[in-house]
Order: structure tokens, then sequence, then C-alpha cells
């Protein structure tokens, strides 16, 4: 029997033994909707336990002194079901040797809330100069003595980065190897030419935080929050393996948080996708 | 009856509420008493939403109920709303959200909740207090003149926050576990 027969049949039982609280709240509009709604992956801590296998088919949670906790037969179920199936690009094999992988009755991989190794992508749009520009913030989950809480670790807006756009051939503007016997009396160069090739004059790895220009910004009034667009989560913890989670309301049984992309990896490339990731824009 | 007992009595009925508890990390079977309390609360919340929205509910009690329910969230929570044609989020305050409900242009509505419901683990956050999320569905049903003219189904996102408090009955000491509700995400699934 597969999960949305599985589904069906629970549901369906729910629906002829369900006494309704009151007239007012509680209705039962079909029972297709009803099994939708059951397969559908509702919230991320929802696909972290199905991912692990802690919770039952109508979500009520597992603890470890549970049989059926992380049971890697109802395990590999739930992993099916996590997938993207509308995404022709995580070819089937990959998915099953990821499965395989995770599911490893030697060496089972589980995903851990407070394991790190996953960031949040967050579309927004901000007012800039009186126009709606998209900019994209990657949050962390950060540890604390009490509890834990994400933190923006990172921003991409392009107007920053257009603005920074380094000529690494330019031979014309430099300061000459000299200029220190002058004191840098010719600074004045550097900050009365052209300011367009002003970061010319920096040291060849020169990275700008855009972060902090972006909080400068925001704290000057230059740049005002309007609204989140979307939200999407890259996950790095599962050895040689990156997926990244995203939400999808459509109709049908594959809906809510599924995989929307998955690679393997060795580390060297672990370090160029993240690096890719930090510079999307979408 | 101890005397114990008479005042746990008391405090269910006074509508507190508790969950009542020594310590404070949350135990599955604490966990379990805290998802009651929260989902009675999101019930509360539900059964404010329907009343509200019902056109055959009066303005004054429509005002009544409004307040009845901006009492159920922390202050300054808001309600994010995003539709299927459009995912960004539209903020309002919570009593906005009310008024717009109750100033739709329907002759009749109808609100009906899915059984179904989704509750996330509790997170311990830096100022002690635990934070979850509850999901929901509810299905809109609003007529014209001519029969049924729009109907969606939306999933309600609640934030609700867990945190210990003390009071005290008759001079004796009690610590229980209190449940508000936070900003609630309203994501539209379906439309027709």
């Amino acid at each position: 029997m597969n999960l949305i027969k599985w589904i069906s049949l629970f549901v369906y039982i729910q629906f002829y033994l369900r006494v309704e609280a009151s007239a007012q709240t509680i209705v039962a509009p079909t029972l297709e909707d009803e099994v939708v709604l059951y397969a559908s992956t509702k919230q991320v801590n929802q696909f972290f336990r199905r991912f692990n296998n802690e919770e039952s088919i109508d979500g009520s949670r597992y603890y470890e002194k549970d049989s059926l906790y992380r049971n890697p037969i109802t395990r590999s179920f739930f992993l099916n079901l996590l997938f993207d199936k509308e995404n022709s690009f995580v070819k089937e094999d990959l998915k099953r040797q990821f499965i395989q992988y995770v599911g490893d009755p030697e060496k089972p991989v589980f995903l851990d809330f407070h394991g790190g190794n996953w960031i949040a992508q967050v579309n927004t749009i901000f007012y800039w100069e009186g126009k709606e520009v998209n900019a994209t913030l990657f949050l962390k989950l950060q540890e604390e003595k009490i509890g834990s809480k994400w933190v923006i670790n990172r921003v991409c807006f392009r107007p920053f980065e257009e603005f920074f756009v380094k000529d690494t051939q330019d031979t014309v503007h430099f300061l000459h190897p000299l200029s220190h016997e002058l004191e840098f009396m010719n600074l004045y160069k550097v900050f009365h030419d052209d300011k367009n090739i002003l970061q010319n004059y920096t040291e060849r790895n020169y990275d700008p935080d855009y972060l902090a220009l972006f909080l400068f910004e925001v704290k000057k009034g230059n740049l005002r929050f309007k609204t989140v667009t979307d939200v999407k989560f890259h996950f790095f913890q599962v050895d040689n393996w990156y997926f990244e989670l995203s939400q999808f309301n459509r109709a049908g049984y594959n809906t809510g948080w599924l995989i929307s992309d998955l690679q393997k990896l060795d580390s060297k490339e672990k370090d160029s996708l993240l690096k890719n990731v930090y510079n999307r824009y979408e | 009856m101890s005397r114990k007992s008479l005042i746990i009595i008391a405090l269910v009925l006074s509508g507190i509420a508790p969950v009542l508890f020594a310590q404070d990390n949350v135990t599955p079977q604490r966990k379990h008493a805290i998802d009651s309390l929260a989902l009675e609360k999101v019930r509360d919340l539900s059964k404010y939403i329907s009343i509200i929205g019902d056109k055959g509910t009066s303005f004054s009690e429509a005002s009544r109920v409004i307040k009845r329910a901006d009492e159920l969230f922390a202050t300054g929570s808001k309600m994010g709303v995003s539709t299927l044609a459009s995912p960004a989020v539209n903020y309002f305050t919570v009593d906005n959200y009310f008024k717009r409900l109750m100033a739709l242009n329907y002759i009749k509505v109808k609100i009906d909740w899915y059984s179904i419901h989704y509750i996330s683990d509790l997170e311990k956050q830096p100022d002690g207090k635990y934070v979850g999320v509850v999901t929901i569905y509810q299905r809109f049903e609003g007529y014209g003149a001519e029969g049924l003219k729009y109907t969606d189904v939306t999933k309600k996102d609640v934030t609700i926050y867990v945190e210990k408090k003390h009071t005290q009955i008759n001079g004796m000491p009690i610590d229980f576990w209190d449940v508000i509700l936070g900003d609630m995400k309203v994501t539209e699934t379906k439309k027709q």
C-alpha cells in the first residue's frame, strides 16, 4: 500500500469516527481535501520529523521510548514523500542513492534542528531610492545561553554589488609604490577622482561587507522593508550531500515543504556551492 | 479534597487554564498538556473568526468578539496575508485583520474549519519563553445575491508563546504554564 492510500485510509476512519465539537468550528468539507492536507508537509518542523521518522501519519510526535521512533521501514515511506515530484532535474537514481545513504541501517543519518549547517534564504522587497528592489537575506540559527534565535549573516543586494565592481586590469588608477615618501599626499587623487573607480585602489582580495552597508542604509532610513516574497532552506547537514528545501503551494498530494534540489558533493564542491548559494538572486 | 486540588480547580475555573508544573523543562507529557492548551486558544480564535465573519452577527456583537479575539494575542502581533496570485506578504494589525473580515462585502459568509491541525515542537528562545507554531486550515465561502461568489482554503500558521508564570492563591505560590498567540501567517492554498 503506498503512503497516499495509507493516509486516505487513516483519514477515512477519522472522518467517520469524528464527533463534531461545535457546528460553528469543526466541519470536514471533503474527504479528498483532508487527505491532501494530511499528505502535505505543513511546516519545516514536520519536514524534520518526517525525514527522521519522528511522527505518525497524523502528525503525532514519536519520542525515543516509542517503538516506531526513527523506524527505518516507515522512514523510507516518508523520505520518498519529501521530494518535489514535479522536478525532473533531480533524477530518480540520485534520490534513491540519497535515501539509501541517510537510511543506511548501520549508520543512519538524521537531521538535527540545532545541528547547524543549514541556512535560510529569505527573498524580500525593500524600497530603495524611490523604487522597489529585491534583497536576499541569509539567516542561520544561532545557539544562545538560553535557547536559540535566527540571525542574519549575509545579504545579497544588487545595487551594492554593482557599486563595487572592480576593474582588476586597471593600470591607470593606483597609488605608486613611493607614495609613502610623500606621506601619501597623493590620496587627494583617490578621493577626488571619479568615485566610480574608488574600489580600484583597494587590495586585490578586498571583499566589501554588504551586510554592514545594508544595515547602515536601513538605519539611515534609505532602505525600507516592504515584504517577504519567498523562503527556502539550504541543507549541508548530510555529509557529501546538499539539498534545498522549498515550499510548494499547489494542488495535489505532493505539497508543502519538499526537497527541490539535491546534489552529491565532495568537501571542495561544498564550499563552491555554498558560495554560489550566497550569491543567488531569485 | 486537598487544599492544593481546590486551588487547581479554582485556577481552572478562573479561566487561567493552567498547565501546572514545578520545573521549567518540557517533557513529552508536559508538551502534550501545553499542546492541548495551545489548541484550545487556537480553537477560540477559530470560533471568534467564524462569529466575526458571519453576516448574521450584529455590529456590536462582532465588535465585542473582536476585543475578545485581540486578547488572545501578544501585544504588537501581526497578521501576514499572502494569496496564490501574490505570494508577497501583506501585513495587518490583529485588530485591522478582524475589522476587514467583518466588513467583507458578501450577503452571507460561511467559514468552516478542517479538523486537521499540526503542532510543531516547542523551541526555547533567548528570553526563556518557548515558541511553537500551530497550523490549521479554514474554508471560506462568500455568497452574493446570485449564490456562491467566492471560495478559498487558507492555511493559518499561528505562533504560540509558552511561558511559565507564577501566581498566589490564598497565599500559596502556584507556578503554571500559560499560552498566548503571536504573529499569524495566512496563506491561500486553494481558490475557486
